[in-house]
């Protein structure tokens, strides 16, 4: 029975053009992915991983699989498995036939799951000949290997397709109602899409992998750590957290399927209602006892209304009819459930930075809301869409409704209307919810304007076009499943694919906003608000003419054929509709066309492509003068008046340009953003230079001296220069000068010199463009490039001096001080003044500030007191104590164990959260809105990691670790600058916090480390050859600074340091390396520990430290024998993450931990550190303690990079006497 | 006013021939079509319905062009399909008032009357407060009617509304039909012979899309006077007799079967005059 109605329904299937059209959408979107990937087109950035690794294979098939049209797909196939036989009557045929239920359900579900396996193989299909397409690049390619196809196919395809299938059968087979199987697929999808947002902290990691319904995440977080080598050749790791994902879920599916089988019945199928057929009965009795009174010719007269006003009720009421016709459904209610608790469940992980969370201001609610628009609105709009537009039809009332005479547009407006109340609920909702969690979160200052404008201003009108594209795309199409498959293609599809493809204009992409600005505290929506009603008036406009056409197109009897439908469109093609639809088409050609001016007229809109085209033209054309001998700017002075409500900037000034060459430099090479327009550029009158190049277009000029700069000989020159931008560009909204909240730097002015960061920096690219690889950086000994330090090319160390002006209510600050302030009619002016040389690194910053002062006096005698400046945002006080405090103890630190500081005054200034970092400049840090002042931390929560205060310590420590001491434009150079800021920043942190806070800070460290390594895409750099890449400078720079000083010693370690700093500060070039810095480092450490130096520093080493088991005994005089045994691997690894096992010979910590009752609360104390020879892969220790331990291991506190930090320590659960040891670990009793 | 269809054609684009060249004139009062199934009649009736598109030929309601002016005709137009559902979860009343704002009825002291009438008229007043989706069959037919006569139609259009009531509701359904007034088009179309004798004046039987004849169901009967005979045969007889006669219908009688058979004049002895009813007028036209 099983077989007979399996094949029957199998045949059935196989029959079906629709098998093959999906077959070959997943066969063709497959292909399309893995050509992007391959980089055949578009623009895909560099990487040393495969295409059709197990992995890569497994991310792309399961990828498509579970994606809106993946789903979509299955909803089509699995769901109506059983419910098309009551769909279309057929139930009492099958039944009067003796078949099995078992035969009948899974016959039908394993048929149509059969061939839902069959159209995903397309997509497998797809892959093997996107790989095989000429032009992918050999890198990208591994060898082609079976098993990366079956292994994806058998870990992901396959159960998440009786997952899915599963779930949509039985929702579809019980409620009779597709509308089930959509709500379940939101649900799903909805799953999906937060589980990576919960998985960004670190602490939730195995939770979300659990709740992601397809095991993405718990793929993902199982090959996190994976090198460009282990993803390219290991096969899925079926184990952990992805294993368990995988027999949860599939465990899932069968339990539905059970249940299914379990709860169907046959006769449940002929009586849809059984609960109302004994009233029905008792009514028909009733009914059929009476007798008509009246003849019907006597009916009351009525009196029938068709006009314009009427027509406008009728639309109100069938939009009201529509709307509670979804909203009074089981299944908005659950949608609507969802949405609160996505809100709920993202809002304490969304926009923490190491764990810790921000305030809940109303901005960041919204921006968290703003995860349900971007998963949850555009499928809920898809499914909905077509649920609306196919009601009367799905009911069969359709030809009741098309023969009544309502004007055609009534019916199309209406579900448009109620569609768009649907969001507009969805809305309140979010709000409500959004209030809620602030107040929750007990943050008061509730703005709900603000949550107007956003929800009901900026995302309405999004929702709206929306709403109307799903609609007509299904009147269009005329079919349910063609119409959610062509929305989907348009909604989730096409952004992906163009944006993949670098086609950024908003002129293409529906419901493009234009130029996205962050909303932010200090400047509001600034400048955006103008682009981006252009740009929705321009897809309203386009909407109309999709509405007006759909209005048309709109059928209200029985014919399907396009041309038929076409013919009774042109028919009722009105002089009225005529009027709109010419006027819809002119306002869309209109702001279309004042968009294209505006982004390609006004402005540059180059793609990806021409720009890389560009930069290669520049290359060629100049690079023969990057040898060209230049003088170096010594002094740079100006006038700078900034324009923020027209965004604009004039600069006027003079540098000192010195020849410091041995030879005479006869020409000047200038370059500048070609954006900004160089008014002037003069030289004194006696030293005239002529333009004999002005290239525009790449904002590069020669000048060429009539008389040569002799060595040694300075002029003046004087420049002028302006930047107003004009109009608006398609992406970038421009965040340099805003109406509040100005911050841009010394690169708005000239530079000398050709400009090698110019040139294209990805190598496969410049393979492709004919040109050869680039170093990312000159190596390490590399003596001329040591001419320059990393952050400029055309200078050393300079006086700087300027005045700024800026509207009246506006401060403007720059580096220096603040020597005289005065105003001149609308405008304020205020010079600044440096009194000591500093780098050509400097920012100009002018917004509404209020501002904190607070004073560092120094305990030194001789030493100088410290001025400290905090410029804010009214309103955001919040953490400024802390940062005044992290500034005071960095101060402290800093001078007593490096180097007196430079300057005598510190100044922070918030900027809005257009960036989220903050930079050092000489005596003065722009630190963005987004990152600590808005911070909330947790000051009863020793783990809890203040930001606010690391990030102030870190930038504080620049002052040091760059404007003191800076790097030669070489491999390494910001070990000086940013580690060490790092080291300089954990040192004040643990000062401040104890050693105990230390630990969570380090986990972030070591998991963006590692993370950053796999996702490494040139090579990776031993630290000291690191080249400008965060991941090493940064995070592992922490990681082994840390280590180092618990080798060394926190003394001896600065000692070393200050003194390299009095032998490179303020050099002239050759400036410092890595090379020299370690040779310090070296210095300081003890023979015995010089191995670390090049673990550490220079080789890449991990380890795979590991307990495997610890117990203890009580001894009869009452102290504790603790037996650990531990496993222990040391590795290297070469650039692209290929490990090597080495020999062990280091001294690692072994620890013992207790715990102790304080304040009510368990913590942990430290029983027993040491550090221990380890020597061999296994080793046992023996302990003996005066306490009783709790927890034990090897490298408790993660100070090696280990893969897996988890297991070093474990806990005594096993209190069993100790056996003896068994031979090869060595046995090493200490007294506790 | 007349309803008047001339040379109406209409073709599928699977092939096949919906309308072939119907000409009727309709007056006012019942008006049955009669047709197996698939005839036509359907597409005829939607046709009619502005539903659906003729590839040639004109429909005229009055001076109203039925394929052009379709929205002035749907504001005199009372419909029920013959297949038709109504929205889940909705009460009769809410239904009916639904409509009534469809139709054009916007005053709602009006709307509340007509809907309690109809609904009175139709006996499902004191259901009105239930989900249709609950009703029976009848019931749903009732309501069909009710709708269809909101406002104030003039030409009402009822397709197979009896297809599948017992006959009870199928009696008390063609009262309802019969006090639709005399002064409006009523056109009813079915497949049930009896539908029509019951209850119309005038009617055409239709055929693969061809109406093949078309006149008073009376005079029909007259004409057919004399043609038709009868006799009772044996099983294996029943081929024999299809070949040698005319045979119009064919039915068991207490295990034999009885044939009826056209013919001008007496086929031969063994047959027996019969005094002709619509029913084998019907038969004797779509065999033809």
């Amino acid at each position: 029975m099983f077989l007979q109605i399996f094949s029957f329904e199998l045949k059935l299937w196989l029959k079906k053009p629709g098998t093959y059209i999906f077959f070959f959408v997943f066969f063709a979107l497959s292909l399309l992915v893995t050509v992007v990937l391959g980089g055949l087109i578009g623009s895909s950035p560099e990487t040393n991983v495969t295409i059709n690794s197990a992995k890569a294979i497994a991310e792309t098939l399961n990828g498509i699989n579970t994606d809106l049209i993946g789903i979509i797909i299955l909803i089509t196939i699995i769901a109506p498995a059983i419910y098309k036989d009551f769909q279309y009557n057929m139930h009492p045929l099958l039944f009067t036939n003796p078949i099995t239920k078992f035969g009948y359900m899974f016959g039908r579900f394993f048929a149509s799951f059969l061939i839902a396996l069959f159209v995903i193989t397309g997509s497998a299909f797809g892959h093997i000949i996107g790989c095989a397409i000429p032009g992918i690049e050999a890198e990208r390619l591994g060898g082609f290997q079976l098993m990366n196809y079956i292994q994806p196919f058998v870990v992901f395809v396959i159960p998440n397709t009786l997952l899915v299938g599963a779930i949509f059968f039985s929702l579809v087979t019980f409620s009779r109602n597709m509308i089930s199987a959509y709500v379940g697929a939101i649900i799903l999808l909805v799953l999906k899409g937060i589980s990576p947002i919960l998985l960004a902290d670190i602490e939730n990691q195995d939770i979300s992998a659990m709740l992601d319904p397809f095991g993405d995440q718990a793929f993902s977080n199982a090959t996190k750590y994976w090198s460009a080598e282990e993803q390219n050749l290991l096969s899925i790791p079926v184990s952990g957290t992805l294993l368990y994902n995988r027999l949860l879920w599939v465990a899932i599916a069968f339990g539905i399927s059970a249940l299914t089988f379990y709860r169907f019945q046959f006769s449940q199928f002929n009586n849809p209602v059984g609960f109302s057929l004994f009233r029905r009965k008792k009514q028909e009795i009733k009914s059929i006892a009476s007798v008509p009174l009246l003849s019907l010719s006597d009916l009351p007269k009525v009196t029938q209304v068709f006009n314009f006003r009427f027509s406008l009720f009728q639309i109100w009421f069938l939009a009201k009819f529509e709307y509670f016709k979804v909203i009074k459904t089981i299944f908005f209610l659950i949608i609507a459930l969802l949405c609160v608790l996505v809100l709920t469940l993202v809002s304490p992980v969304s926009a923490a930075i190491y764990g810790t969370p921000t305030l809940m201001v109303t901005y960041q609610v919204l921006q968290i809301s703003g995860i349900i628009f971007m998963i949850f609105a555009p499928i809920l709009i898809v499914f909905y869409s077509g649920i609306v537009v196919w009601r009367e039809k799905d009911s069969k009332v359709d030809e009741l409704v098309g023969a009544a005479p309502i004007s055609s547009w009534t019916s199309f407006l209406s579900k448009l209307i109620g569609l768009i109340l649907m969001q507009i609920t969805l809305l309140l909702i979010i709000m409500f919810t959004g209030i809620c969690i602030q107040l929750y979160n007990e943050f008061y200052n509730i703005e709900v304007m603000l949550y107007i404008k956003d929800l009901f201003g900026f995302k309405l009108i999004g929702l709206i076009l929306l709403c109307v594209l799903s609609m007509s795309m299904q009147v269009i199409f005329n079919q349910k499943f063609v119409g959610y498959f062509i929305s989907a293609i348009l909604i989730v599809v096409l952004p992906i694919l163009a944006s993949s493809m670098g086609w950024t204009n908003g002129l293409y992409q529906f419901n493009s906003s234009g130029p996205r600005l962050v909303y932010s505290d200090m400047n509001g929506f600034g400048h955006q608000l103008f682009s981006f009603v252009i740009f929705k008036s321009y897809w309203i406009s386009f909407s109309m003419i999709l509405i007006i056409f759909s209005n048309l197109m709109w059928i209200r009897g029985k014919e399907k054929g396009f041309k038929i439908r076409l013919r009774i469109a042109k028919k009722s093609f009105s002089t009225k509709a005529k009027l709109a639809m010419t006027l819809s088409v002119f306002s869309f050609f209109l702001f279309g066309g004042f968009i294209f001016y505006n982004t390609n007229v006004l402005n540059k809109n180059i793609s990806v492509k021409d720009q890389e085209k560009a930069q290669v033209e520049f290359e060629k054309k100049y690079k023969r003068f990057s040898k060209t001998p230049q003088p170096r700017i010594v002094a740079a002075n100006w006038n700078v008046d900034i324009y923020p409500r027209r965004r604009g900037v004039k600069m006027n000034g003079y540098y000192f340009i010195k020849n410091k060459t041995l030879k005479p430099v006869d020409s000047l090479l200038v370059n500048l953003y070609s954006e900004i327009n160089l008014i002037s550029m003069d030289f004194p009158v006696d030293r005239g230079a002529t333009l004999s190049l002005d290239d525009k277009e790449n904002g590069f000029r020669i000048y060429t001296f009539t008389k040569a700069l002799q060595p040694g000989d300075s002029i003046k020159v004087k420049m002028s220069l302006d930047y107003f931008p004009k109009g608006f560009k398609s992406s970038d909204a421009g965040t340099a000068i805003v109406y509040n909240g100005s911050f841009f730097n010394s690169s708005f002015l000239p530079g000398f010199g050709y400009p090698e960061g110019a040139e294209l920096a990805d190598d496969s690219n410049r393979k492709k463009y004919g040109l050869g690889k680039k170093e990312r950086m000159a190596n390490v000994n590399d003596s001329l490039a040591r001419m320059n330090n990393y952050i400029s090319s055309d200078s050393d160390w300079i006086d700087f001096e300027c005045t700024l002006s800026t509207l009246k209510d506006q401060i403007a600050v720059a580096p220096g001080y603040l020597i005289k302030e005065w105003e001149k009619g609308n405008r304020k002016y205020f010079h600044y003044k440096m009194d000591c040389k500093i780098l050509n690194f400097y920012s100009f910053l002018s917004a509404r500030y209020e501002v904190k002062r607070d004073k560092w006096k120094n305990p030194s005698a001789r030493g100088k007191d410290v001025a400290i400046e905090i410029y804010y945002n009214k309103g955001h006080e919040y953490n400024i104590d802390k940062m005044i405090n992290a500034i005071k103890k960095s101060l402290d630190y800093y001078t007593k164990n490096f180097s007196p500081y430079q300057h005598r005054q510190v100044r922070i200034l918030e900027f809005p959260r257009y960036a989220t970092f903050a930079q050092s400049f000489p005596n003065t840090i722009p630190f963005s809105e987004g990152i600590g002042f808005i911070a909330k931390v947790d000051t009863t929560d020793s783990e809890s990691i203040d930001y606010p205060f690391y990030v102030t310590a870190h930038e504080v420590a620049h002052q040091w670790w760059a404007h003191q001491v800076i790097g030669g434009n070489v491999q390494g150079a910001t070990v000086m600058s940013e580690s060490m800021s790092q080291y300089s920043a954990l040192m004040v942190m643990e000062k401040e916090f104890g050693k105990q806070a230390m630990k969570k800070f380090l986990k972030y460290e070591m998991n963006n480390y590692l993370q950053g390594r796999a996702m490494e895409g040139k090579k990776e750099r031993p630290l000291i050859l690191v080249e400008n890449q965060q991941y090493i400078h940064y995070n592992k720079g922490s990681i082994i600074m840390y280590a180092l000083k618990d080798y060394i010693g926190e003394d001896s370690l600065n000692a070393a340091l200050a003194k390299y700093i009095k032998k490179a500060g303020y050099q002239e070039p050759p400036y410092t390396n890595s090379l020299e810095f370690l040779s310090f480092i070296k210095a300081a450490t003890p023979d015995s520990l010089k191995y670390i130096i090049n673990d550490m520093f220079e080789t890449i080493t991990l380890y795979e430290n590991k307990t495997t088991s610890c117990s203890y005994t009580k001894t009869k005089d009452g102290k504790y024998l603790v037996k650990i045994s531990i496993d222990c691997k040391k590795m290297k690894a070469d650039s692209l993450g290929k490990m090597k096992d080495v020999a062990i010979g280091d001294w690692i910590d072994i620890g013992v931990f207790g715990s102790k009752e304080q304040k009510g609360k368990k913590t942990e104390t430290e029983l027993y550190l040491q550090k221990r020879k380890i020597d061999k892969n296994k080793m046992e220790f023996e302990i003996l303690l005066t306490e009783e331990p709790v927890k034990a291991g090897i490298d408790p506190y993660n100070k090696l990079i280990d893969r897996t930090p988890d297991n070093n320590v474990r806990s005594f659960t096993d209190k069993a006497p100790v056996k003896d040891a068994e031979g090869g670990g060595t046995v090493v009793i200490i007294g506790g | 006013m007349n309803l008047s269809i001339k040379n109406l054609s209409k073709t599928y684009a699977n092939g096949l021939k919906a309308l072939n060249n119907i000409n009727i004139e309709i007056g006012s009062g019942m008006f049955g079509l009669l047709g197996p199934n698939g005839a036509g009649k359907s597409s005829l009736m939607r046709t009619i319905a502005t539903l659906q598109e003729a590839d040639s030929g004109t429909i005229m309601l009055g001076d109203m062009d039925v394929l052009n002016q379709k929205e002035e005709v749907r504001k005199v137009l009372g419909y029920l399909p013959q297949d038709f559902g109504f929205y889940p979860k909705v009460s009769a009343w809410d239904m009916l008032n639904h409509f009534a704002i469809l139709k054009g009825i916007n005053n709602p002291k009006e709307r509340k009357e007509i809907c309690e009438a109809l609904l009175n008229q139709t006996n499902l007043f004191d259901a009105r407060k239930r989900n249709i989706g609950d009703y029976s069959g009848g019931m749903r037919q009732r309501f069909g009617i009710a709708q269809a006569l909101l406002g104030n139609p003039q030409l009402v259009i009822v397709d197979e509304p009896t297809a599948g009531l017992d006959p009870m509701e199928r009696n008390r359904f063609h009262n309802l039909l019969s006090e639709i007034g005399e002064n409006i088009i009523v056109i009813l179309s079915t497949h049930i012979v009896e539908d029509v004798r019951n209850l119309c004046s005038n009617m055409a039987i239709m055929n693969q899309g061809t109406v093949l004849l078309y006149g008073k169901p009376n005079q029909a009967i007259e004409d057919m006077k004399g043609k038709i005979w009868m006799k009772l045969i044996d099983k294996e007889q029943l081929t024999e007799h299809k070949t040698g006669f005319r045979v119009i219908s064919t039915k068991v009688v207490e295990g034999k079967i009885q044939i009826h058979v056209f013919g001008n004049t007496q086929p031969d002895p063994s047959f027996v005059p019969l005094v002709a009813d619509l029913e084998d007028v019907y038969f004797a036209t779509i065999t033809n």
